[in-house]
């Protein structure tokens, strides 16, 4: 009894002190975003005299915050949308024909193939690619993502949908149900556990990423991302560093909150479907 | 994965039917293969081909030189050096990535109050950027350390640690670990919930102590997530980009260039467009056989 509560003791402490690697950074940028240059030449570490707002309202000024802010989230949005409508439907057809046509088992690792190719490899030649295509912003972005997230979706889908019993697909055929019909009223709602890991990691994935709109839409801030934005703000505010951290505040508020508030789906999402298979 | 199990007829379907059935099944495959095939297959062939020639990027002319890009990125010296710091790094950051993920894993999945809490927090840094997440540690590293390493009178923390060409290397590798720890901490944390936990009781009445449970019980559990892990980690290092990027973009002196970076700027500011592409499509071939031997591997295990 006096053992497990020691040791209970001893695993606190050493959570919290994890937990203090996890918040020290956090805090300071908080700290240091709400402070004004003087203050901040005073001391890193000292806490505001007063909560100054100045910071913040540089980095909302002129407006390019919101717009980085709505690029993010229609990428992520119309990224999201994109997988959910191919990926499902295309691992349902590769999974259940795959046993009987070579066609589809041919199709099935070309389309793993991916798994191996680094993003660098492609990295160049996209961005000529798109370029003829005139598909140098947001847009021509998503049609990028969905491309880049097919190996790991179809993967994930078609494991998935192996280990998922037939019979209730049969019992709908056998009813009369047409082939689209079996899809989106039976197979498309047992897919749920798997479909929340790979929107999740797939979300995760679009909101932070910062290589693909680097070498794609860094040419104009009306297409910069989050990423781009406070990568740029660095650039352009390197002296005043006050102003820099509150756009990194800025710029981790949105997935904060949401993660505040979503963070037993997240968790739970990214854990349901991974570890089945 | 189970490719084997042999679907079955179903004893109703008609001609008819069956004809249908393949019809809705290529129109459901058909736009992500093409989607698939024209920006990820066909920028790779593209690739291929540039390799092969000797444009940099801008002039209409260019000319078709085989492998002579190949031949000359094994004598180049700064290839070489980017790669011998990614093998490197990448040591270290999977040493570090599993060894405090799984003790992280194990420390989150004791039963004591307010363990979704930590949980929580723990997984915190995982869902920020790598981009933010290094231009804070820049700034961190450049003006908040170095005055506590002067207080306390540690040598190697009283000054930028990311402009000491010896110690840089380790900033990176420490605000890598802060944030890449999370998400294979998840992981191990969701295989340790698996184990049986009679499992346990039983070997502690056979009066094995704790080194040997977690020898003989924790660790055969864990080893699918390990490979998941050990491949993600491995990928990750070898392509880092993102927080060199922001904590010291190669310096000081070049000594932290990794590979994605060299290929970064030979492509981008430096005009070696078809030389760049070489260079990827070789870290390419080197990623692939890694993967592709860590993954037999683990499979190997498994069927034991």
């Amino acid at each position: 009894m006096n053992h497990s509560k020691s040791s209970a003791v001893l695993r606190h402490i050493l959570l919290l002190i994890g937990v203090g690697f996890i918040i020290l950074p956090l805090y300071m940028t908080i700290i240091t975003a709400f402070k004004t240059p003087a203050e901040n030449m005073a001391s890193f570490f000292a806490f505001p005299q007063s909560f100054n707002l100045e910071n913040f309202k540089g980095v909302l000024e002129g407006g390019g915050y919101f717009r980085a802010f709505f690029n993010t989230v229609y990428i992520t949005a119309l990224v999201i949308l994109g997988n959910m409508a191919i990926m499902p439907a295309m691992s349902y057809a590769i999974s259940r024909s795959m046993d009987t046509s070579r066609i589809y088992r041919i199709v099935y690792y070309f389309l793993l193939l991916g798994i191996f190719i680094p993003f660098e490899v492609k990295m160049m030649p996209l961005v000529k690619l798109m370029s003829w295509l005139h598909l140098l912003h947001p847009t021509g972005l998503v049609i990028l993502c969905i491309s880049s997230s097919t190996c790991e979706a179809v993967f994930l889908y078609v494991g998935f949908l192996y280990s998922i019993p037939k019979e209730m697909e049969e019992a709908a055929y056998i009813d009369g149900a047409t082939t689209l019909q079996t899809y989106t009223k039976v197979v498309f709602p047992l897919l749920k556990p798997m479909m929340a890991t790979v929107l999740i990691r797939n979300g995760l994935w679009i909101w932070n990423d910062f290589m693909l709109p680097l070498v794609t839409l860094n040419r104009s801030d009306k297409f910069w991302t989050l990423t781009l934005f406070q990568y740029n703000f660095r650039t352009e505010y390197s002296v005043d560093y006050s102003r820099t951290f509150a756009a990194f505040c800025m710029s981790m508020l949105p997935i904060l909150v949401f993660y505040v508030f979503m963070q037993k789906n997240i968790i739970g999402g990214l854990t349901s479907g991974a570890v089945k298979s | 994965m189970s490719v084997a199990t042999k679907s079955r007829e179903t004893p109703v379907q008609n001609r008819g039917a069956t004809r249908s059935k393949r019809i809705t099944f290529a129109l459901m495959t058909l736009p992500g293969l093409l989607l698939y095939s024209a920006f990820f297959i066909f920028p790779v062939l593209m690739g291929i081909y540039y390799g092969m020639t000797d444009w940099n990027g801008i002039t209409r002319k260019f000319n078709f030189i085989g492998l002579a890009n190949y031949a000359r990125i094994f004598q180049d010296d700064r290839f070489l050096r980017a790669l011998l710091f990614n093998l490197r790094y990448c040591i270290m950051l999977t040493v570090c990535i599993v060894a405090l993920g799984i003790a992280l894993a194990l420390l989150l999945n004791s039963k004591i109050k307010g363990i979704t809490a930590y949980r929580a927090m723990y997984f915190v840094p995982a869902v920020l950027s790598g981009i933010t997440v290094g231009l804070i540690f820049n700034q961190i590293l450049y003006r908040a350390i170095p005055p506590i390493g002067q207080a306390l009178g540690i040598e190697f923390l009283s000054k930028n640690i990311l402009s000491d060409p010896k110690l840089a290397v380790y900033g990176i590798l420490f605000v890598n670990v802060w944030q890449g720890v999370a998400m294979p901490t998840l992981l191990f944390l969701a295989g340790l919930q698996s184990i049986p936990a009679d499992l346990y009781e039983a070997a502690s009445l056979d009066g094995a102590n704790i080194l040997q449970q977690f020898w003989y019980i924790t660790l055969p559990f864990l080893v699918p997530v390990l490979t998941v892990v050990m491949v993600l980690t491995v990928k990750g290092g070898l392509m880092i980009f993102d927080y060199i990027k922001a904590l010291t973009d190669g310096g000081p002196g070049g000594v932290t260039e990794s590979v994605s970076l060299l290929i970064y700027s030979n492509a981008f500011s430096e005009n070696k467009y078809s030389y760049a592409i070489a260079e990827a499509i070789i870290v390419g071939i080197i990623i692939a056989l890694i993967s592709a031997v860590q993954i037999s591997i683990s499979n190997k295990k498994k069927v034991d």
